[in-house]
């Protein structure tokens, strides 16, 4: 054990020194929170802003049409009227988003009973908010005109429900607070993310960059055991992804009163009880992490081949959450024997504070604890072979 | 004392090692001499329990490489042929990480490192990071890491290798110390003045096989040429290939 201890601790002290494995450890760590929660704020800011927000657009030839002006102006509108002879300059120039254009012979065509067109200018190659302004400005011109024409029908004596033998309605149950919810649902994905970017470049270091250095060949004459050696690295690897989680839970928990949840009436708080049920969740899943990267940076010859190895294996503990997404799969027993995943679906039910079962939460910590051991198993395998001196 | 008897190894379809077989008396410095990729180092990976040989048997202080790798550690202090030092510990952590490998108790080794840093003139650099050293820094280093547990049996893998003159003498005279404190001192290298400047015996290495086992002298007198580099090369069966 005083091996495993030796190791260990020359492991952390080395790594602690390394500007590259802090960065790439702690930088999602604490910057993934802060960026989770802007991306709330600016949703939610912008659901509850586009339910009530007026209609923004400028008007051309206004005088022509009084009536529907004054229409328009009574519905949630902010209407500037301006003059122009080319109105879609108005538009190129950026000065509106959203033009108006009513022609001069409005009136007259009105009074004849023709159809008038009238012209809305706008860049559909812009986003923002001139979208919605076009289709909530639409929507006032078609129900006007379905107004008008309805009057007409009704003067000519006939059923104005003759014209419009199908209508449709519109009723979007995305409310607010349920765009956030989707949002909060990728939180424990960005978990078990932070969990392996932890112990990316230690796994790395302590492996294939000992080789390239050839401190490995010195290391292995020294009378320890390989098993005391290789679980000495991978302690340290798990140390850091369990420091990488823990600095992730801190920043997500200074960071989650900023969301201001309370103005789509939701009730969203993390509690320090909710984070350490979390972090002791996730402590099989750390050991799991740092004994997959160790033992597939074993098998790299040089620092940059491993790389590229742990950069794809940082990958695999996604495809779960991204499969158990589309399948929409529910908590059960049968997830629990798979690795991340079980720990990122326990990790939701907790943040919904929906509580969890104490069976599940044991049977993925066991089932994970097995396939760590298997796996930290291997990477000793591996050391006791000749070729790990490559 | 090294004992090596009758040696093979492969890697793959090459044959590193053909049957070698040497001994390495205490208070002796043997030189193990041959051009690159005779098989000197894998001899020494051999002897150093980091590769099995395929057939034959190399003990050190009687003990079977194979049979007790653990004990045979203990006995030995390697200086590999790149230093291999970590570059974001300072020297003396450096040593003081491979005395704690070595289970030394930590007052005793602290002494240890104290005494090595006097011996070996590491006073100026030993508390710095290692990753701007001089080759010859970091060779001292490495080579006080390899004694720090104070081992019987030294094996050298071309220390002089990239080192200056003054470096080098530095590193001869620490050298000759060793033997004359009673240690195994086994030394790899392809440099005749090396070898002829500080070894008793010379085990003459081509091929992978034995080619001259004796002492310097013996050596000038058996390949009938005064000049050793002629000697070296007529030896190791390099003058066909010449």
């Amino acid at each position: 054990m005083n091996g495993l201890r030796v190791v260990f601790a020359k492991e952390m002290i080395d790594n602690l020194r390394d500007r590259r494995t802090l960065l790439s450890s702690f930088s999602v760590s604490i910057l993934g929170p802060i960026f989770f929660v802007g991306l709330m704020v600016f949703v939610m800011e912008r659901a509850l802003g586009e339910s009530d927000s007026a209609a923004k657009f400028a008007v051309v030839g206004a005088e022509y049409a009084p009536q529907l002006m004054q229409y328009l102006e009574q519905q949630n509108t902010e209407i500037t009227t301006v003059q122009a002879d080319d109105p879609r300059e108005l538009v190129t120039r950026g000065e509106h988003e959203l033009v108006l254009v009513i022609n001069p012979d409005y009136a007259e065509r009105y009074q004849q009973g023709n159809m008038n067109t009238l012209i809305l200018v706008h860049d559909s190659s812009e986003l923002s908010s001139g979208r919605r302004n076009l289709s909530q400005l639409r929507s006032y011109i078609n129900r006007y005109g379905r107004t008008v024409g309805q009057l007409r029908l009704w003067l000519r004596g006939l059923d104005p429900s003759l014209s419009a033998p199908i209508t449709t309605q519109e009723l979007d149950v995305a409310s607010p607070a349920a765009r956030a919810l989707t949002i909060l649902a990728s939180l424990p994905y960005f978990m078990v993310l932070v969990i392996f970017m932890g112990g990316f470049y230690l796994a790395i270091d302590t492996t294939a960059g000992e080789r390239e250095h050839g401190s490995l060949e010195p290391l292995l004459i020294q009378p320890i055991t390989r098993a005391h050696l290789v679980l000495g690295k991978v302690a340290a690897t798990s140390v850091f992804g369990l420091l990488s989680l823990m600095v992730f839970l801190i920043s997500l928990y200074l960071a989650v009163p900023f969301v201001p949840f309370e103005r789509v009436g939701m009730a969203l708080e993390i509690s320090i009880g909710q984070l350490t049920q979390i972090l002791l969740l996730s402590v099989p899943l750390i050991v799991f992490a740092a004994a997959l990267l160790t033992v597939v940076a074993s098998f790299a010859k040089s620092y940059k081949e491993a790389q590229t190895y742990l950069t794809i294996v940082i990958l695999v503990p996604t495809l779960p959450l991204i499969l158990a997404q589309l399948m929409s799969l529910e908590t059960s027993l049968k997830i629990m024997a798979v690795p991340s995943l079980s720990q990122a679906t326990l990790m939701s039910d907790i943040i919904k504070g929906d509580g969890f079962e104490w069976t599940l939460v044991l049977v993925s910590m066991l089932t994970t604890v097995a396939y760590a051991s298997a796996l930290a198993w291997l990477a000793v395998v591996l050391y006791r072979r000749e070729r790990i001196l490559g | 004392m090294i004992e090596v008897d009758g040696l093979v190894k492969h890697y793959g379809p090459v044959e590193a090692v053909r049957g070698i077989s040497f001994e390495a008396a205490d208070g002796k410095i043997t030189a193990l001499l041959g051009p690159n990729g005779a098989g000197k180092s894998t001899t020494l990976r051999i002897l150093s329990t980091v590769a099995a040989p395929d057939q034959g048997r190399a003990c050190i202080a009687h003990i079977d490489v194979l049979e007790d790798p653990m004990s045979v550690r203990r006995q030995i202090g390697v200086l590999p042929h790149n230093s291999g030092l970590y570059q974001r510990l300072t020297g003396v952590e450096n040593i003081r990480y491979f005395g704690r490998l070595q289970n030394l108790a930590p007052q005793h080794l602290e002494t240890r490192i104290d005494q090595l840093v006097d011996q070996l003139d590491m006073h100026d650099f030993c508390h710095r990071r290692t990753a701007g050293y001089s080759q010859g820094q970091k060779v001292k280093v490495a080579l006080a890491r390899a004694l720090v547990h104070d081992p019987q049996h030294i094996m050298l893998d071309e220390p002089t290798n990239g080192l200056d003159v003054m470096a080098t003498r530095a590193l001869r005279d620490i050298i000759l110390g060793l033997k004359q404190a009673g240690k195994c001192v086994l030394f790899s290298s392809h440099i005749m003045q090396e070898v002829d400047a500080l070894c008793d015996n010379v085990v003459v290495i081509g091929a992978g096989e034995v080619k001259f086992d004796g002492a310097i002298g013996a050596l000038r007198d058996h390949a009938g040429t005064q000049d050793l580099e002629d000697a070296f090369v007529q030896m190791a069966g390099l003058g066909a290939a010449s």
